[in-house]
């Protein structure tokens, strides 16, 4: 067993180790420098603020491991927002049906990618960039460009509500990533993923089916979008056109700051947990030193950068 | 006697982080001399001709170049293009996405009174070039388009564009070439001797060497060995000096008796690359492939693999009738198969050994899909064992690992699945002799072990010397099957005349 821990976990661990030092460094900035960081409401705050793009990110890496990429996650997590709340306020379902068929939706989005990217050949990048634009134009039109309100009361109190401190939300975040983490590191499925991560070819020659690979992914990467989107209609207790917008970037930004690489077989859960939990922070870390919101903007793509020249750095060095 | 001398290496020492390279190299070249560079990888003959070319930079030492009488000491790769330097590296190096006549006049293209680009004289130009080195191409194609082989006679031929040639490295410049252009590569080198350029070769191919070198230095893990006169050694010397220890026949390895028939394939037919082979591969029998480049050996086999489709022919293993569909199918049928190009297809480069030793066979040591990591484990460092892969543990990248321990790890991934037929296509491309030699006593053990193999190879002297039986290809037929008394009984130049028949 102790032989595990050399060669290239050693490096992964390095990843997530500087990340986590870069965390708790944020954190203690934040928690001295300024009166409102280390309040209880501020820290659940942040966490059900990790919660939804920390799913989706999980998404993302699934995708990201295997060479391929998902623009649409954002959009698929709006729609599933959209269905669940439209389910409960205008089609009279209950709530678990609602929740089901925002879920079955969202699978169906992630299928009709896999099906672009394999059977038609689309680079996932134009693929999904495509799939997003008809997604949130079909949002659109479905809720007539219009705020969803009116949802099942218990349903909207669902991500104010903590467990033991900890939000309902991150608690559902957390299984994802225990999920994740359990595919990858333990089943065929998962080392498959990295395989085709590293090459079609190579994975057509030992024999792995690509097209059932692909299906999956981008099947479970609709669902956990789905699963994103359900988390958010709790949280905004309302379905807004413009849900999920833009945690596309987010997502894949945690998921290459948590050192996976755009060229794939390379990524974990937990870097990408982390790296959610370091772009939260900083957003949050910011907002409470009165930083201008602009500003912070431009801290996500500083970050992605840097993540990404360390990650060059220690390809070289390797 | 100083006036012949051009290259002079002194006391050259180069260190990467944790690896000393070079060390104390010391070397000196006349006008007209074909060098040979010979040593196993990682014995220091990339990072010394880096240095002599000023891509790299010695730490200790130095390298100077005679030009016309001055000796000058070039400090980077442009100094050392002016002072006439020239190096044919081992990956083909070329812009692909150029035509072969931008390629030539990379950095030097010429231009009309108009300031516009010449097409007209660089084509012209171009095609002398073309036809000197007999290639037969439209100086406009682009290079992505053609086959390996003319590519890399494209990075050959670029030097003679060049006005000041003085020293010329050849980096296993034949490993990509059909058997039949190989001449023209050495009509180029004698060519160039003649003008007085003096020239490094360097080759894993010891006949090619003894064919054309006029003297050989060997390194050994970054240190100089000795230089001799080619007329001096032999094969055999050359690798115990190479290698350090006594080596005999490179070939030779115990061939058994065979067994029942593992495979037949009768009547394969796919489009026009390849029609109507058959033949038969037993237990215990190594078969070999021999053919020119594109003669559609390997892609029999990419066919009988189930990676390419066939449009006819019937395919039986342990005579029962197959059909395969896909590499899954041929898999689960006791089929492995070594590509040609294990960077490609073979191996995932940025996966570490474990996982790519285990990727062929995950299915055998899950349940239900869930991977017992114990045996993923023992498994990878049982075959490291066995075959012997150096890495320093089993969690290392396998991009970071030589290109024999690279196909080592190939080997294992297929035994792990414990095929009873093995396709090896170009097992020993980019591979040292030191590791040819092992990968030749594996296939030694896998064929005792009553194991089919199927050995493609483009090197004569390889695939003569370890098949039982070969067959010869050219354009997709088979133009001649020999047994081992045959094979023993005939010559390169016969095979290679069979396999230039036009069918």
């Amino acid at each position: 067993m102790k032989k595990e821990r050399s060669g290239k976990l050693n490096i992964l661990k390095r990843t997530e180790f500087s990340l986590i030092l870069i965390i708790v460094a944020i954190f203690l900035i934040a928690a001295f420098g300024t009166n409102n960081f280390f309040t209880s409401y501020n820290l659940t705050n942040i966490m059900k603020q990790c919660s939804i793009i920390g799913v989706i990110s999980i998404s993302a890496t699934l995708i990201i491991i295997t060479g391929g990429i998902d623009l649409s996650c954002g959009a698929i997590c709006g729609m599933s927002t959209l269905i669940v709340a439209m389910g409960q306020a205008k089609w009279g379902m209950s709530v678990p049906a609602a929740i089901t068929v925002a879920l079955a939706a969202a699978i169906v989005c992630g299928i009709y990618n896999a099906v672009i990217i394999n059977e038609f050949k689309v680079p996932p990048f134009i693929a999904t960039l495509g799939s997003m634009t008809i997604l949130r134009g079909l949002i659109k039109v479905i809720s007539n460009a219009s705020t969803i309100a009116g949802l099942n009361k218990a349903f909207g109190e669902f991500a104010s509500e903590s467990v033991l401190f900890i939000p309902k939300l991150a608690v559902i975040w957390l299984i994802v990533v225990l999920v994740g983490f359990f595919i990858l590191r333990f089943t065929t499925f998962g080392r498959n993923l990295y395989v085709l991560g590293s090459g079609q070819e190579v994975a057509r020659l030992c024999g792995i089916s690509i097209r059932k690979v692909t299906y999956m992914t981008y099947g479970i990467a609709g669902f956990l979008c789905g699963i994103a989107g359900v988390m958010l209609a709790s949280r905004i207790n309302s379905a807004v056109p413009t849900a999920g917008s833009g945690y596309e970037m987010n997502a894949i930004a945690a998921t290459v700051i948590g050192g996976a690489s755009l060229s794939g077989a390379k990524g974990s859960v937990w870097g990408t947990a982390l790296g959610t939990i370091l772009m939260t922070l900083i957003d949050n870390a910011g907002i409470q030193f009165g930083i201008n919101s602009f500003v912070m903007e431009i801290s996500t793509g500083v970050l992605i950068t840097i993540a990404v020249i360390i990650d060059q750095l220690k390809n070289k060095k390797a | 006697m100083g006036e012949d001398i051009i290259l002079k290496v002194e006391n050259v020492s180069k260190s990467y982080p944790g690896v000393k390279a070079l060390q104390n190299i010391s070397l000196t070249i006349k006008k007209g001399e074909v060098r040979a560079l010979l040593g196993e990888n990682g014995a220091g003959k990339s990072t010394l001709i880096k240095c002599i070319m000023g891509v790299e930079k010695s730490e200790e030492g130095t390298i100077s170049i005679n030009c016309e009488g001055t000796w000058k000491t070039p400090q980077t790769a442009a100094e050392s293009k002016e002072c006439g330097m020239h190096a044919n590296y081992q990956h083909v190096n070329i812009a692909k996405e150029l035509s072969i006549a931008e390629n030539y006049y990379l950095g030097r293209i010429p231009t009309t009174k108009f300031r516009t680009v010449d097409w007209d004289l660089m084509n012209k130009e171009s095609r002398k070039i073309i036809d000197k080195f007999e290639m037969g191409v439209d100086p406009r194609s682009k290079i992505s388009r053609l086959p390996v082989a003319l590519q890399e006679m494209v990075t050959i031929s670029k030097i003679s564009v060049n006005e000041d040639i003085r020293l010329v490295i050849f980096d296993e410049p034949t490993a990509l070439l059909e058997n039949d252009k190989v001449e023209i590569l050495y009509r180029y080198i004698r060519e160039l001797k003649s003008q007085g350029v003096c020239i490094i070769y360097i080759s894993h191919r010891l006949e090619e060497l003894m064919k054309i070198c006029d003297t050989v230095t060997i390194l050994k893990d970054g240190e100089y060995v000795d230089t001799k006169n080619i007329s001096e050694v032999n094969k055999d010397m050359l690798v115990s000096l190479m290698v350090g220890r006594e080596v005999s026949d490179l070939y030779n390895i115990r061939h058994i008796d065979y067994g029942e028939e593992l495979l037949r394939v009768e009547n394969l037919t796919s489009g026009k690359k390849f029609s109507d082979i058959s033949f038969k591969l037993h237990a215990g029998k190594i078969l070999g492939f021999a053919g020119l480049v594109g003669s559609g050996r390997s892609e029999i086999m990419r066919a009988i693999f189930g990676v390419d489709s066939l449009d006819s022919g019937d395919i039986y293993i342990r005579n029962e009738k197959v059909v395969i569909k896909n590499p899954q199918d041929a898999i689960r049928k006791g089929v492995g198969f070594l590509t040609e190009d294990r960077r490609k297809d073979g191996l995932a480069l940025s996966l570490s050994v474990k996982m790519n030793a285990n990727m062929y066979s995950y299915d055998l040591i899950s349940k239900a899909g869930f991977i017992s990591l114990a045996k993923e484990t023992s498994r990878a460092e049982e075959y490291k064992t066995k075959i012997g892969i150096k890495t320093p543990d089993i969690e290392q990248y396998v991009e970071n690992l030589s290109g024999g321990n690279q196909q080592k790890v190939v080997i294992a991934k297929l035994l792990c699945r414990n095929p009873d037929i093995l396709i090896f296509d170009e097992p020993t491309v980019g591979v040292d002799v030191g590791a040819k030699q092992e990968i030749y006593k594996i296939i030694e053990m896998l064929a005792g072990q009553g194991k089919g193999i199927i050995l493609i190879s483009s090197y004569l002297p390889e695939v003569m010397g370890l098949s039982d039986e070969m067959v010869v290809m050219a354009e997709g037929r088979i133009s001649g099957v020999l047994n081992k008394q045959e094979i023993e009984a005939t010559t390169e130049e016969d095979v290679l005349r069979l396999a230039s028949a036009s069918v």
